[in-house]
């Protein structure tokens, strides 16, 4: 299963990337992706509580069950207006 | 049915030639011009969250996402308060202090409903839309703003 993985801020920036397609055959959910991530990130396997994710652009809960081609992002807070 | 019209800038614009722009579109988009209009205009500070000279303030935004989410808060404040019409217009990209940040314009029949959807569509694109501030400070350091300002 192959997911379209895109960061934003902070996250972005401290990854080092901002999309990625990868693997999440053993990732089925945000959560356990995250988990995945996080060692890039050099943060706990834990997805923070401050983080939003998003599944197709729409706000989605992170144990949302993905599909093949999904797009998941990971977002830091919001601060826009 | 509340007309919606959200546009994001690369480049700075001028949010009272925006606002006028759109106003004179109004009897066009609703049938007639309505009787209330409310309005509010947001600019970058001078000065950082912590007080330092602020050089700049980048704006990152998620294409796509984020046209949606604030269509999406418009359409609740349109429904929640009957709004005829409402306009969002957001910079994104890197601004300079003084420059508009974002215009929220809101259109009803009465004061109230203007008002009140024209506040609620701010606050809930503030939290609601994906954009993340950076902020670029004289000193040549940058920080990550962790949330929004205090109403």
């Amino acid at each position: 299963m192959k997911l379209r993985v895109r960061l934003f801020g902070d996250l972005r920036e401290r990854a080092g990337w901002a999309e990625r397609w990868l693997d999440g055959s053993s990732s089925p959910t945000p959560r356990q992706l995250w988990a995945a991530l996080a060692t890039d990130l050099g943060d706990p396997p834990t997805l923070p509580g401050r983080i939003r994710v998003a599944v197709n652009q729409q706000f989605a809960e992170p144990s949302t069950a993905l599909s093949d081609g999904d797009e998941v992002a990971f977002l830091p807070p919001i601060s826009g207006g | 049915m509340t007309v919606i019209s959200v546009t994001l800038h690369n480049e700075p614009f001028n949010p009272l030639a925006l606002l006028a722009g759109w106003e004179a579109s109004l009897p066009g988009l609703t049938g007639e011009l309505p009787a209330a209009l409310a309005s509010f205009v947001g600019r970058v500070r001078g000065r950082s969250t912590c007080g330092a000279p602020l050089a700049a303030l980048e704006l990152e935004h998620y294409p796509g996402m984020t046209e949606a989410q604030i269509r999406r808060c418009a359409h609740q404040a349109g429904l929640s308060h009957q709004a005829l019409a409402l306009r969002v217009a957001h910079r994104v990209g890197r601004a300079a202090p003084g420059e508009a940040l974002v215009l929220v314009a809101a259109a009803a029949d009465r004061r109230g409903p203007a008002q009140r959807a024209c506040s609620e569509l701010l606050e809930t694109l503030k939290h609601e839309a994906p954009f993340w501030k950076k902020e670029w400070r004289a000193d040549g350091t940058a920080i990550w703003l962790q949330g929004n300002t205090s109403l």
